[in-house]
């Protein structure tokens, strides 16, 4: 025994476990949102299930079985649920999801395990995605178009289908229409609302002037008309078909074809249709815009939005934290007051990120912001240009939070360059300034995108200081467009990090909401997996090329 | 015992003390450095003439190459060494005040004891100096690479890779490009730093070599710790102790009939 002590192997033992403990919470935390998340997009099957209630009465639950878990009779029993005739200690119960939002008082329903006297999971149930109230399950009855039956039984669902992708087509193109050509026009005739005050508040209003602007909205307000009748044309005609179907109550209830996003049949799909409508689903959630209060659809203008503010803040901390770095290293004198200056920026890192919320928010959205509104955008106000927090606002707030991270490891890769090579520079006749920009800078490179991947890597994931100083529930229009000047930093956005924050915990409907959680949180581990690695690939290229010599 | 017996007898002797000022490429007048509170070098007074090697030897520690650095003002990265006294280049003393240390580089170019490429290609790297003066001409840049590299003794070896990292030289090629890159600008004086130190023994021979080419067109001043390599390639040597010039004179006489007792210790092999 003494000897194995000897040995060192116990440290060994030691040491790897430690690893081995980390790598397991990494990857179970991986695994577990990963499969929570992305198991939300597999097909469920739909149960057909009877429940005869302990008073005889018989009903029918249609619906998909979202979750289950053991209750104790005991804690039912306190619950006011009258069970009678059961011995056993503990009872399996159901959640289903049974969708029909407007026509149930609850989309989600417990069932008493012993209860269910009947389940079946029939080929013909239909789930149909609409664009308000949730989803929809039951039987496809008729597909009406105009008032008259256009489907018979065998036709069913290729017309169904049919319909369904005319309706998506025209929602599509009113909605491309909306968002360009019209938000374009909006966008057009809020700047000559701006142009018309600019030019009243310095009091260079002439009738000329005026009589312009008139005529440029006069123009603008009759192209809106024009394509106001097209966006009520392409309404009118999606608002044609209709699809009558059966839900669990028995009843027949009409649902307007415009509304309908997509139809599934669970039951009757195989496995290869089954991972064809994983993958469709996801590439929804990845590219679609969200709905119903965030519960629902996909969360691209929040990934847009992550991504966006993040590039934004790696544009503005690199050069700062940099420039900082090289006069700490290269021409600050090596005093008492330098290394307190270190300290100070070191320090700066454990700040809690809330802290600099409330800074962003005081100092740049309300001081600078409103000292910029003040002189560069008075014909707007009272409303507020970039005083209001912003995309930019954000962007520059997580650059100072991620800073203190750019400045130590660019310095700690100015300090990594042999002496030798620096002294073979300036014995070229280069100043000091020449040396730094031509093999210093090139050769710290390599540590530079080291920092600002732990830079990346932090501002990613910061959600609390992004609630004080940009970041909002439901942003209406991304921070880049196709409107002059194309970006627009003074926008507020929609981040993951928040997103899952808002889905989690200011939802109207939790249960709904859980497998968007983590679905969310797994996308934005990839976001930041990905942006990360693009910067470790962009990093490992570099330091092959300046791979330094061997000392 | 070590026996040394000087080699090169290709230049005749020169009177040291009294040389001419056409013959002096650099004169050294009571230098005195100091790093801190500790004194490095003791009031040094130098000829060193032109087109000719002079050596710098001495036991480690005894300041030959913080001397060499004096003469390109290298010494000027430390902060706290403080010099004293005069160099002169061209009637010129090169610590006064309004000296352009960069121009001064230029004049006088360096080789350091290990091979410090840029983590460039070859040809950047010989052409380096000439970017930093702002010639882009590409066919001017080409003429200097070729003049360079063959100055080197490297053209033939790297002519057809010029564009490939410089990483990918051997020891004693990396060191010949760095003397390439030195070169390249046309300096008057060069100064090596125990250059062949770090390299194996025909690495050591072929720059040995070189430098008898060298002393052709520049002014080489060249420290050693080897004796041997001191024999073989200098003109005259300067023998170095704790700071101090203790005995400068022709390589042949001061390897033969060395005047003080001190450098007929060291090269003697008694100490060092």
């Amino acid at each position: 025994m003494n000897t194995w002590f000897k040995s060192g192997k116990p440290y060994i033992w030691l040491t790897a476990g430690a690893v081995s403990v980390s790598l397991i919470a990494v990857l179970g935390l991986l695994a577990l949102i990963a499969w929570r998340g992305l198991s939300f997009f597999w097909p469920a099957a739909i149960h057909e299930v009877e429940v005869q209630a302990n008073d005889g009465s018989k009903r029918v639950i249609i619906g998909e079985i979202y979750d289950r878990e053991e209750v104790s009779l005991e804690r039912l029993q306190e619950s006011g649920v009258a069970l009678d005739g059961y011995q056993e200690d503990t009872l399996e119960r159901l959640l289903f999801k049974v969708g029909n939002r407007e026509f149930v008082s609850l989309d989600f329903m417990w069932v008493m395990e012993p209860q269910i006297i009947r389940n079946e999971t029939p080929s013909d149930l239909a789930v149909i995605e609409r664009s308000k109230d949730g989803n929809f399950y039951g039987y496809v009855v008729d597909v009406i178009e105009n008032g008259q039956s256009v489907a018979t039984a065998e036709s069913i669902r290729t017309v169904l289908f049919e319909r369904i992708e005319r309706a998506v087509a025209l929602n599509e193109q009113a909605a491309d229409l909306q968002q360009g050509e019209i938000g374009a026009i909006n966008y057009e005739l809020n700047r000559l609302r701006l142009e018309r005050r600019a030019l009243e508040l310095e009091g260079q209003l002439t009738a000329a002037e005026e009589q312009r602007i008139a005529a440029a909205e006069e123009a603008q307000r009759a192209a809106y008309q024009e394509l106001e009748q097209q966006l009520f044309a392409y309404r009118d005609q999606a608002s044609r078909d209709s699809v009558v179907m059966r839900d669990m109550r028995g009843e027949e209830v009409t649902i307007p074809m415009y509304r309908v996003l997509d139809a599934t049949f669970p039951n009757d799909m195989g496995w290869f249709a089954k991972v064809a409508h994983f993958f469709t689903q996801i590439g929804k959630f990845i590219t679609e815009d969200p709905r119903e209060a965030n519960t629902e659809g996909g969360v691209f203008p929040a990934i847009f939005g992550t991504v966006f503010m993040v590039l934004l803040m790696s544009v503005i901390v690199t050069p700062f934290g940099v420039i900082a770095a090289v006069y700490l290293h290269e021409y600050a004198g090596k005093n008492a007051i330098t290394r307190l200056i270190r300290i100070a920026v070191i320090n700066l890192a454990g700040v809690p990120s809330i802290v600099y919320g409330v800074f962003g928010l005081g100092f740049f959205v309300y001081m600078v912001g409103g000292s910029l509104d003040q002189i560069f955008y008075p014909e707007a106000l009272p409303s507020p240009t970039f005083g209001t927090p912003g995309v930019m606002w954000s962007a520059i707030t997580l650059a100072i939070l991620t800073l203190p991270v750019v400045i130590v490891s660019t310095e700690e890769g100015l300090s990594r360059i042999p002496s030798t090579l620096r002294e073979g520079s300036l014995a070229l006749g280069a100043t000091k300034a020449e040396t730094l920009w031509r093999i210093i800078l090139p050769m710290a490179s390599p540590a530079i995108m080291t920092g600002l991947i732990l830079a990346v890597a932090r501002a990613a994931g910061e959600v609390a200081p992004l609630m004080l100083v940009g970041v909002v529930k439901s942003a209406p229009m991304l921070p880049v467009d196709g409107n002059f000047p194309y970006f627009h930093l003074d926008r507020k956005f929609m981040h993951l990090g928040f997103h899952i924050y808002d889905v989690g915990f200011q939802s109207p409907n939790v249960e709904a909401a859980r497998p968007l959680v983590y679905a969310t949180s797994f996308l934005l581990v990839t976001v930041i997996v990905g942006l990360n690695l693009t910067a470790i690939s962009v990093r490992n290229h570099l330091r092959e090329k300046y791979r330094s010599l061997e000392h | 015992m070590i026996s040394v017996t000087p080699t090169n007898t290709q230049a005749g002797s020169l009177d040291l003390a009294n040389l001419s000022a056409a013959d002096t490429a650099l004169e050294i007048q009571n230098l005195n450095l100091h790093y801190g509170e500790a004194q490095a070098l003791y009031d040094i007074s130098m000829k060193i003439p032109k087109n000719r090697v002079t050596a710098f030897i001495g036991p480690s520690g005894c300041g030959k190459s913080t001397l060499l650095r004096c003469i390109n003002r290298m010494n000027d990265l430390v902060e706290i060494c403080k010099v004293s006294g005069e160099i002169r280049l061209h009637e010129q003393n090169i610590y006064a005040k309004n000296v352009d240390v960069a121009a001064l580089r230029r004049q006088v170019g360096m080789v350091f004891q290990r091979p410090n490429p840029f983590p460039k290609s070859i040809y950047e790297n010989v052409v380096y100096g000439m970017r930093l003066q702002g010639v882009n001409d590409r066919r001017r840049l080409d003429e200097v690479v070729e003049r360079s590299l063959k100055g080197a003794a490297l053209w033939d070896e790297v002519k057809d890779r010029l564009n490939e990292s410089a990483f990918g030289l051997s020891g004693g090629q990396q060191q010949r490009l760095v003397i390439a890159r030195a070169i390249a600008i046309e300096p008057e004086v060069l100064l090596l730093d125990e250059p062949t130190s770090a390299l194996d023994p025909i690495s050591t021979l072929t720059i040995e070599e070189l430098i008898t080419e060298l002393k052709e067109q520049f002014t080489v001043v060249i420290v050693t710790h080897n004796m041997q390599q001191a024999a073989r390639v200098s003109d005259q040597t300067a023998f170095m102790y704790m700071g101090k010039l203790i005995e400068y004179a022709d390589t042949n006489t001061l390897f033969t009939t060395p005047q003080k007792k001190q450098t007929e210790d060291y090269i003697t092999g008694r100490y060092g």
